[in-house]
């Protein structure tokens, strides 16, 4: 079996990964700026679709069959973002007789319809938040809007029904605000989905995300997993995320696991899919959405369950049943946090901050994955997400793997751009983060509160090493350009590796 | 060699004369230290503090891309460290002055200007959003390089900018 990879970055390498476990061939795709990229050099084959700009490459339906049909691949695993939750890419690779990795094309687009998902848990059984049933599309008039927000209750969130990502989305506190968050929402979703429809959905008050891994096979066996929490967000946008919850008792796991598996069998669902939930401080959940592919955050359940979803992705579209007992599934052994790392500047408002990598030294050592896409030389373009790695750590308790995390982080080397690592550094140490104390709207109110002071100030003996270092730098340049004692090794290694080249 | 390195706005002179073979003699502001230096790849520089607490630190020095501009990484945080020059006196001035004068708030990549928060004239701190640009589908708040006065919004609301585009000048 040959597998082609529709995507790029850290789960392209991801998936390749787990094909090489399993003695499988993979073909990468990629556009003009990641020739060099990791998932390119590290696949068995490579395939050029494309100019950079995401819609002529990893986008490209049409190039991306065509590249599975030429390399004579089986399958395309299209990992995460991009056409992974694209129901017309998966009726394609069904018609050029490719194995699509994920669900059916059908659970794909009704699972895609925030609205149409919403009716579907509530026929299964599953309270929904409260919101509007049916999607407002464009010509919907903001007075209409503002009667409907009324009976929903306010504060309310604005959503892109396509949407996902936390991009279209908007909190609004009351009335007033409501007209210019539905305009914003709108143009966020019709520039990133095609789409400017949106719904409305009632804010609950200080609620935790907790989601659902669920994997489920041809032959009708859905298994969910034991939850993970995300409810540590910018923005809406995840951004550590950890399994399991210490707000879950195991009696909640079970009722929230069992509602989630029911809204994918509701739906025939098969391959690795995660339904989202709020939870709220009494411990009731609503059910918010599913994501019909492999989630960012999946290794956080790999690794307190010890079991490989991508490799269950490739068993399953094989046609092979889930033999994984539920017990199992549904049991976290210690604890697991995956911190997202971003090429952005923590300092300058989290702004994107792509360019050449000088120098990468990943965080390894006792329970520490890292789930990297990049390497040195390679720079991070400014076309897609600007996420460079996902760093796992994995502990016996919580606070082990927390204190694991500090230590990672601190190992953790990139030069040549901003990374997120000085802010993880910062939050790792918070006492509500510490305490498991926090909500999905904590990171946010917590940045507010900083107002802008610097993530990467250092201690005042730190600094005076950090100017010595950097005198230290420039002074033994100044010798090797001056052939000054301070060359002395350089040249010798130099003369060593002349005398190396002759020899060869 | 003495050189003027600042950090955070905080500027410190530091003597550099070799001793023995990695060892150096550093003089931080007249503090005299004995430092075991030696590289470690290509950025990174390994210091053994010869003092009584025998510290061993590790450090990454890498060009930021201006001249004089050092991206300087210790233990997860990176800081920019500005080098004025190979002897004191000429860099230093230099650096200060510049830090005193105008700073622009410049574009770190193509996009397009989403919203303007302040107007030409408005009393700006450090780090206050200045412009929105949309950019890798994210809308990003640009700040103030420094506590000062907007002379002037150089950009229009929904135009594109192309990266290294000066958007507003502070003074």
């Amino acid at each position: 079996m040959k597998i082609l990879i529709a995507n790029r970055g850290e789960i392209a390498v991801r998936i390749i990964r787990a094909c090489r476990e399993m003695g499988l061939r993979t073909v990468a795709v990629y556009s003009d700026c990641d020739r060099t990229a990791r998932h390119v050099r590290e696949a068995d084959q490579a395939v050029h679709i494309g100019p950079s700009e995401a819609a002529q490459s990893y986008l490209r339906i049409d190039a991306i069959v065509e590249a599975a049909q030429t390399t004579g691949a089986d399958a395309i695993h299209p990992g995460y973002g991009f056409l992974a939750e694209n129901a017309a890419f998966a009726r394609a690779c069904q018609d050029a007789h490719l194995i699509f990795i994920g669900p059916s094309a059908d659970a794909i687009a009704l699972m895609g319809s925030k609205t149409a998902a919403r009716e579907v848990a509530v026929r299964a059984g599953v309270a929904v938040v409260p919101g509007t049933e049916k999607p407002l599309d464009e010509d919907v008039g903001d007075d209409e809007i503002a009667r409907i927000a009324t009976s929903v209750g306010f504060p309310l969130l604005v959503k892109a029904v396509a949407g996902g990502g936390g991009k279209g989305m908007r909190t609004v506190a009351d009335a007033a605000a409501l007209a210019s968050a539905v305009r914003t929402a709108r143009s966020e979703a019709r520039s990133a989905f095609g789409d400017a429809a949106i719904y409305l959905e009632r804010r609950l008050v200080r609620p935790r995300h907790i989601e659902i891994q669920l994997l489920g096979d041809h032959h009708g066996t859905v298994v969910p997993f034991v939850e993970r929490e995300c409810s540590i967000q910018r923005r809406h946008q995840k951004v550590v995320e950890e399994s399991p919850s210490i707000a879950v008792s195991s009696e909640l796991r079970r009722r929230i696991a069992a509602a989630a598996a029911a809204v994918a069998r509701a739906v025939n669902y098969s391959n690795a899919g995660t339904i989202e939930f709020l939870v709220d401080e009494s411990g009731s959940f609503y059910f918010l959405e599913m994501n019909t592919r492999l989630q960012v955050e999946h290794p956080v359940t790999e690794m307190v369950t010890r079991m490989d979803l991508v490799q269950w992705q490739i068993r399953i579209a094989r046609g092979e049943p889930l033999d994984i007992d539920p017990a199992d599934a549904l049991s976290a052994n210690g604890h697991a946090i995956e911190c997202r790392i971003y090429a952005e500047d923590p300092d300058l408002g989290f702004m994107p901050s792509p360019g050449l990598i000088r120098g990468l030294r990943p965080a390894s050592g006792p329970g520490v994955r890292d789930d990297g896409g990049v390497s040195v030389g390679y720079s991070v373009p400014v076309f897609y997400d600007s996420m460079i790695a996902k760093l796992v750590t994995w502990g016996g308790s919580r606070r082990q793997a927390i204190d694991r995390m500090s230590r990672a982080l601190r190992e953790y080397q990139v030069l040549g751009i901003k990374t997120t690592i000085p802010f993880f550094l910062w939050l790792m140490q918070q006492p509500e983060y510490m305490a498991g104390q926090y909500d999905t709207t904590y990171l946010d109110r917590l940045l507010v509160d900083r107002k802008g002071d610097s993530f990467n100030e250092l201690t005042a003996s730190d600094e005076e090493v950090a100017s010595i270092a950097t005198a230290l730098d420039a002074y033994l340049r100044a010798s090797v350009h001056a052939g000054t004692p301070g060359a002395e090794s350089t040249t010798h290694w130099k003369r060593a590796a002349r005398l190396e080249a002759l020899r060869g | 060699m003495t050189f003027a390195v600042e950090i955070n706005g905080r500027s410190r002179t530091i003597s550099i004369e070799r001793a023995t073979a990695d060892r150096y003699r550093v003089i931080v502001d007249g503090h005299v230290q004995l430092i075991d230096a030696k590289r470690v790849g290509s950025f990174g520089l390994s210091l053994l503090f010869a003092g009584a607490d025998r510290s061993s630190r590790e450090v990454q020095v890498a060009p930021a891309g201006p001249p004089g501009e050092m991206l300087v990484g210790i233990d997860g945080k990176s800081v920019t460290v500005v080098l004025n020059g190979r002897r004191t006196g000429r860099g230093a001035a230099e650096g200060s002055a510049h830090a005193r004068g105008e700073q622009t708030v410049v574009a770190p990549m193509p996009g397009r200007v989403v919203r303007l928060l302040v107007t030409g004239g408005d009393e700006v701190i450090a780090r206050q959003p200045i412009v929105v640009v949309e950019a890798m589908k994210m809308e990003n708040e640009l700040r103030s390089p420094k506590a000062g006065r907007v002379k002037e919004i150089v950009v229009k609301a929904g135009e594109s900018v192309e990266a290294g585009r000066v958007l507003a000048v502070i003074e």
